[in-house]
């Protein structure tokens, strides 16, 4: 059976110890968030999400979802659970008080995020993607449209999706088809067919509010052609409640490998009515304000399912009993030592403890680095937190999501054969962490956004909120009495990043397909080295702080051998990646098509 | 007859003030002088009006201030006798003939027979402006047409009549060669000459055709600019540059003089456009705009382009054509292109080729002479028979059939053959007879380019190489993109210096691209800076200082011959070298503060070595630092080589070549004969002001910074300059060694390259290509 205990210990380091969250207070419209405050909504959300969520987790992927006559059905208790999940305020926390939001921050909105990706992540794509919506509506929506649908939206009342995808495009949106025409009274009829859209139909709120991608009639072809509008299931009466039906239905919902419980709906418009969101043919712009934000989340995905099954896997092989230590054995009296005693299971459990917990570090910064780029006071600051997330996302959300499917990979192999039947719960998370690697642009497609968008903008301006911070981290611990080893071997790693992204710049310049047949491995050596520096932090902290720590000793003594392990069994991946990098294309483009 | 050593101009206008000031920068005294006007209490106003108005024209007319003492000004009643002395007599007055030939007459009785005369006349024939005059005038008499402005346009056209006499013509075309820097063109004596004869017909078929398939002027810019290697002007930019006014006019007299079948009239017409904008004052830049305006808005200005059909002024549109981005360097590409856009390049080129074609041989005896009068009096990249060798004569010709266009002669006798072609290393081009001729360069002129075309380099890489230029001197030539300085050309320069010693007897450093060099490739440093490769940067910083230090003490003469801008890196690489062979037209400055930075390979030594050898210089070592400190602080760059010795970029003794095309061979002259004896310099020791010296320079900084003319960050960067150029930590009476000012520099260099104010200037001059103030 799963259980889940949100690490709350480990979150309010991460917030308040390493990224100081003390000073969010500084940034605009945060004056009121203090640690304390931080902490209080970190323990009801935990609450919620062990209380809640967690106990549906299994049953709703057993149950699944159900289409009956063009309405969605979700598991049973989801439609409750979702209602307490609204009543407490948990759809609005980083929402804009404007629209009735708490406004919290983004890093502790990330962090609530984690939870509910640890204890049900099919639960958590309905608030999600509703976010989203809500994301996309507030920064490019006309002021009518927000007073409009964000109320309710923000209260939960109302739901939201994203509509992308068409049968024949998904990475490439500039071929879809779908039509908005417009009406003298401002509107827009939308007709078209849309396939994998998230929480498109469903019976937790009595509307949900579309977000569409549909070509105008003058529109120019491919890509720079296509607008954004807002679609509602039902369209709002005069007094604001849901009236007419619209033009949109349900045609058919998928049969997936995990998500089981969350709802992925084939949607048909037909003269459906609808609203242009920002301006004529700049959909794709409007939609890649929030791909920060939402790149983020599918990262944090990969992140709350790898805790989960750390979690798991932790607790069988302290009670898993099956031979004995290899240097002897530990509990005589009883019949086997537990399995935890095995390096291999320590390899594994640590393994899945280093991939969190550096995660969730990384992804406090790049948390934090959103909330600046949307509130710092200074224009410069703002510039530079802009260009850190926009370098940061598309190595979070590749990064996290293939530690996330390695980790409850991990958590299974842990479990043997218990692992693999569906008892324990552990083949869920392994099945529900895989979609991460694929949706909101693929790992492939996220590496390519690192190296040939993000690596050359302006000379490599934007490499620059990365690389300098660690080289400076390097610099001043190099010769540090006890982390020098750890720091160099950091060192050693971050060289070979600077080589590989050298390498990348020169040979890519001239030929594409160098950087193209370089991207995932130097995405991945990216995130080696991201995370070995999250390590390094936490690791001069922990000591810093362990010899005053009373009861929190055992906690930064754990940190620092988790760090420990990272340093020596993980990241000297990165001399491996980065010979693969530095091959080149030859040997993977030399192959003719037809001799595969 | 006698060289020349004294120059009379007269007319004061634009082109008499020019060409006047292009003598005096030769060096050579020159008299100006102009009519009385009407009821002037000064009788010599036009001519010192002329000068006062030189000295301020920008770009400069005068290559030095000095150089405006050696005019001698004055008017045609009171001081023709001042003409007496002269050896050559230079005409540009009104464009009539019996107003110049009035004046041939007067001068008749002032100059001394045997010496030259020409008119710098643009549209009026030879034959017209010698009739009825004396036989001795005839035997003096010439055309030099020079291009405006006369100190930067290279092309000099010379046309002589029958009965010139051929020393007058040579000893002309030589001073204008040797002297003054031009590439001499002879011309037959037929309307327009060369140059002007086949851009006036570009123009206009631009223009017309622009108007006939409905393009934007910014479309046709576009079209005829860049993709064609011709100035990104195109051809409404550049009618708005020399004057919409002046179209009518050049029109007009080729109308007049052309003979009757000549393609010319075909297109000539009148557009009402034109006429309408210069009646309303619309004359281009010199007036209150032409096809394109600025508009001002309170404080702010946008540029605004004329609707062609409507002749309203609205906003201007860069032309984006996806056409033009396809073809790329594929000229046929272009011409071919679909729609408007290749219908418009076709119509333009084509027809333009054809007529350069028409033009041999009553206007030139062959196809070098277009090409170059087209190179150096317009500014094409490559001239009318290089453009045809691209597309292919044979292409051309089938193209100029189908579109029922005309196809002269010499273009249809050529198809098969191209008009330039390399043979046994040689440059050839085809005659009128059919026959291919070896291109030959005037006695005196050495191109790196023919050395080129006939051997190997010595060695070579990505960035640069090294060339056997005979005589035992090895020519050191950047190759990388605008010349600018890498790893690669520091290593070539480590391993040039090691095959120099063993092979060669001097060495030069030259290459004839637009500028000597830019400085050091600031897009790699800010990468690399990016990434925080701060070990790498140092290495090349410190690399780049141990080449220059091997090249200065290198067993052998180094000449450094730049031309164009050498700036930064450039600079500094003029800097270590044993002499200087600067073509006139030298651009020179350590401009790195601009981005943040100070001199990084030995700049700042070089630079205090000068000017403590000044004896003109208050004893002491503040004078000398202050100096340093003062150019380098604020990135001055010299207007000319003259200027630059000025700024001691360049040393007194080091020589200025006039004409771009000798450069190479004075380098070479210099180099051997410094080979004789030479002796390498001996490491200076350098006694600074230290600390003191540094507060000084701070202070003097800050109140630059109090009066709102410099930024915090630059304060930054002139304390860093400030550290370099006083010693740091060296206290007075220490004697500072020339690695221990290379350490100080790099450690400072390598302070500021951290700097995020520094990487947003250089993002800042990468990406808009101007400073930024920050």
């Amino acid at each position: 059976m799963q259980t889940y205990k949100a690490p709350l210990r480990d979150m309010r380091f991460v917030l308040h110890e390493l990224h100081d969250s003390a000073s969010l207070s500084a940034l605009n419209g945060l004056e009121e968030v203090s640690p304390e405050l931080i902490d209080s909504i970190l323990e009801e959300a935990a609450k919620v999400c062990e209380e809640v969520l967690a106990p549906l987790n299994a049953s709703g992927d057993e149950e699944g979802c159900r289409l009956e006559n063009g309405v969605v059905r979700t598991p049973k208790g989801f439609a409750e659970a979702y209602r307490a999940f609204r009543d407490g305020g948990w759809t609005a926390i980083a929402c804009d008080p404007r629209y009735g939001g708490q406004g919290l921050p983004h890093s502790v909105n990330k962090a609530v995020e984690e939870m509910i990706c640890s204890s049900n992540l099919a639960f958590g794509t309905y608030p999600g993607l509703a976010f989203g919506a809500y994301q996309a509506i507030a920064s490019h929506g006309s002021e009518d449209l927000k007073q409009r649908f964000l109320p309710k939206m923000v209260d939960g009342t109302w739901a939201g999706t994203m509509c992308l995808t068409e049968a024949h495009c998904g990475t490439d949106l500039g071929l879809l088809r779908t039509r908005a025409v417009p009406q003298e009274d401002g509107s827009y009829r939308i007709t078209g067919s849309k396939i994998f859209i998230t929480g498109g139909e469903h019976d937790l709120t009595e509307n949900i509010i579309h977000l569409v991608l549909a070509r105008l009639p003058d529109a120019p072809a491919g890509i720079k052609g296509i607008s954004l509008f807002l679609v509602p299931k039902f369209l709002p009466a005069a007094d604001g409640r849901p009236g007419e039906r619209n033009g949109v239905v349900c045609t058919a919902i998928e049969h997936k490998m995990g998500i089981k419980a969350s709802a992925t709906c084939q949607l048909s418009f037909e003269n459906a009515t609808g609203w242009l969101v920002g301006q004529k043919h700049k959909g794709m712009a409007a939609m890649f304000t929030m791909m920060n934000s939402e790149r983020l989340s599918v990262g944090v995905q990969g992140l709350g399912l790898a805790e989960a099954s750390y979690q798991g896997a932790v607790a069988y092989a302290r009670e898993r009993l099956q031979g004995r230590s290899l240097a002897g054995a530990k509990h005589p009296d009883k019949p086997a030592d537990p399995i935890i005693v095995h390096p291999d299971v320590r390899r594994m459990l640590l393994t899945m403890r280093a991939y969190a917990e550096g995660c969730r570090a990384l992804a406090g910064w790049v948390a934090r680095s959103l909330d600046e780029m949307e509130r710092a006071g200074d224009q410069d600051a703002r510039q530079r937190a802009a260009d850190f997330t926009a370098l940061m996302t598309p190595v979070v959300k590749a990064l996290f999501s293939d530690l996330g499917f390695e980790a409850t990979n991990l958590g299974m192999q842990v479990f043997g054969g218990h692992g693999y039947i569906r008892d324990h719960g552990m083949e869920q998370y392994a099945r529900d962490a895989r979609i991460a690697m694929i949706y909101e642009g693929t790992n492939g497609v996220q590496a390519l956004d690192l190296v040939g968008r993000k690596l050359p903008q302006h000379s490599g301006r934007l490499l620059r909120g990365f690389f300098h911070p660690v080289s400076d981290f390097i610099e001043a611990n190099a010769q540090h009495p006890q982390f020098g080893a750890m720091v160099q071997g950091l060192g050693k790693a971050f060289g070979a990043l600077q080589l590989a992204t050298a390498h990348i710049a020169s040979k890519g310049l001239g030929d594409a397909e160098e950087a193209g047949a370089a991207a995932s491995e130097y995405l991945r050596l990216f995130g080696l080295v991201a995370l070995g520096f999250m390590w390094a932090r936490m690791a001069v902290l922990a000591a810093e702080k362990l010899p005053a720590a009373n009861s929190d000793a055992g906690f930064y003594a754990a940190k620092l051998t988790t760090a420990r392990f990272y340093m020596e069994r993980v990241l000297p991946q990165a001399g491996g990646l980065y010979a693969a990098i530095k091959s080149g294309k030859a040997a993977m483009m030399a192959l003719d098509d037809a001799a595969f | 007859m006698p060289a020349i050593r004294k120059v009379g101009v007269i007319g004061a206008g634009t082109m008499g003030a020019g060409i006047a000031a292009q003598v005096a920068n030769a060096g050579v005294p020159v008299v100006l002088l102009d009519i009385v006007p009407e009821g002037a209490a000064n009788r010599s106003a036009l001519a010192e009006g002329a000068v006062a108005r030189l000295l301020k024209t920008e770009p400069a007319a005068f290559m030095h201030k000095r150089a405006a003492k050696l005019v001698e000004t004055g008017n045609i009643e009171d001081d023709l006798h001042k003409l007496s002395d002269c050896d050559w007599i230079v005409e540009a007055v009104l464009e009539k003939p019996e107003v110049k030939q009035a004046l041939y007459r007067k001068l008749e009785g002032v100059r001394r027979p045997g010496t030259a005369v020409s008119s710098n006349t643009s549209t009026i024939p030879l034959r017209m402006l010698t009739a009825g005059m004396s036989e001795a005038f005839r035997r003096d008499f010439l055309i030099t047409h020079f291009f405006n402005p006369p100190r930067y346009m290279r092309l000099l056209e010379i046309v002589a009549g029958p009965e010139t006499d051929p020393a007058i013509v040579d000893a002309v075309a030589r001073f204008a060669d040797l002297a003054m820097g031009k590439s001499v063109v002879r011309c037959a004596d037929s309307p327009g000459f060369i140059a002007n004869r086949l851009g006036i017909y570009w123009i206009q078929r631009a223009t017309v055709e622009a108007f006939d398939l409905g393009m934007t002027v910014e479309e046709a810019d576009a079209i005829i600019g860049r993709p064609m290697g011709f100035p990104k002007t195109g051809v409404f930019g550049l009618i708005d540059l020399v004057g919409l006014d002046i179209g009518p006019q050049v029109n007009a007299s080729m109308r007049r003089a052309l003979p009757k079948d000549d393609a010319f009239h075909a297109i000539d017409r009148e557009i009402p456009l034109i006429a309408r904008l210069i009646a309303e004052g619309y004359t281009g830049r010199k007036g209150k705009g032409g096809f394109y305006r600025m508009k001002k808005h309170g404080p702010h200005r946008s540029k605004e382009a004329i609707d062609l059909a409507t002749g309203e002024y609205r906003p201007e549109h860069k032309a984006d054509l996806p056409e033009v981005k396809a073809a790329g360097r594929d000229l046929r590409a272009l011409l071919t292109a679909p729609g408007r856009v290749g219908a418009y390049a076709f119509r333009v080129l084509a027809s333009t080729l054809a007529y350069a074609a028409s033009l041999l041989p009553q206007a030139a005896d062959s196809v070098v002479a277009v090409d170059e009068a087209m190179r150096l009096g317009y500014n094409w990249k490559e001239g009318p028979f290089e453009l045809i060798d691209r597309l292919g004569t044979a292409w051309l010709v089938e193209r100029l059939h189908a579109a029922g266009m005309t196809v002269p002669k010499f273009l249809e006798e050529s198809v098969g053959k191209t008009f330039y072609r390399v043979e046994s290393g040689r440059l050839q081009y085809l005659g009128l007879d059919g026959a291919y001729h070896d291109v030959v360069r005037p006695v005196g002129v050495l191109l790196l380019e023919d050395i080129k075309r006939a051997g190997k380099p010595v060695l070579k890489n990505a960035s640069a190489a090294l060339w056997d230029i005979g005589d035992g001197v090895a020519c050191f030539e950047f190759t990388s993109k605008s010349n600018s300085l890498d790893d690669q050309i520091i290593g070539l320069l480590v391993e040039t210096i090691a095959t120099v010693k063993q092979r060669f007897k001097a060495l030069v450093i030259y290459n004839e691209g637009e500028n000597f060099s830019l400085g050091a490739n600031i897009g790699l440093a800010l990468f690399a800076a990016n990434i925080a490769a701060w070990s790498e940067i140092e290495k090349s910083v410190a690399a780049g200082q141990q080449a220059l230090k091997a090249m200065k003490y290198a067993p052998f003469p180094v000449v450094a011959a730049p031309s164009g801008m050498a700036l930064g890196g450039g600079c500094e690489i003029v800097l270590h070298a044993d002499a200087v062979q600067a073509h006139a037209e030298s651009y020179i400055g350590l401009v790195e503060c601009g981005v943040g930075l100070i001199p990084g390979w030995g700049g700042n030594g070089e630079m205090l070595a000068r000017w403590r050898a000044d004896k003109k210089l208050p004893r002491g070592p503040v004078p000398a630092a202050a100096k340093v400190f003062e150019t380098v602080s604020t990135a001055t760059v010299s207007k000319s080589a003259h200027e630059a010795m000025d700024y001691k970029f360049l040393r007194e003794t080091d020589g200025v070549t006039m004409n771009r095309t000798r450069l190479l061979a004075d380098a070479k002259a210099r180099a051997l004969r410094m080979v004789e004896g030479y002796v390498p310099p001996t490491p200076p020791e350098y006694v600074l002001p230290g600390i003191a010296g540094r507060v000084g320079f701070n202070g003097a900084a800050r109140g630059f910074f109090r009066r709102g003319l410099a930024t915090a960050h630059d304060l930054t960067v002139a304390d860093a300059l400030a550290e370099v150029v006083t010693g740091g930590p060296a206290d007075i009476i220490d004697v500072v060694s020339e690695q221990q000012l290379l350490d100080l520099e790099r450690a400072a260099f390598m302070r500021l390259v951290r700097t995020a104010p520094t990487l947003a200037r250089i993002e800042h001059t990468l990406e808009t290509g101007k400073p930024l103030r920050n």
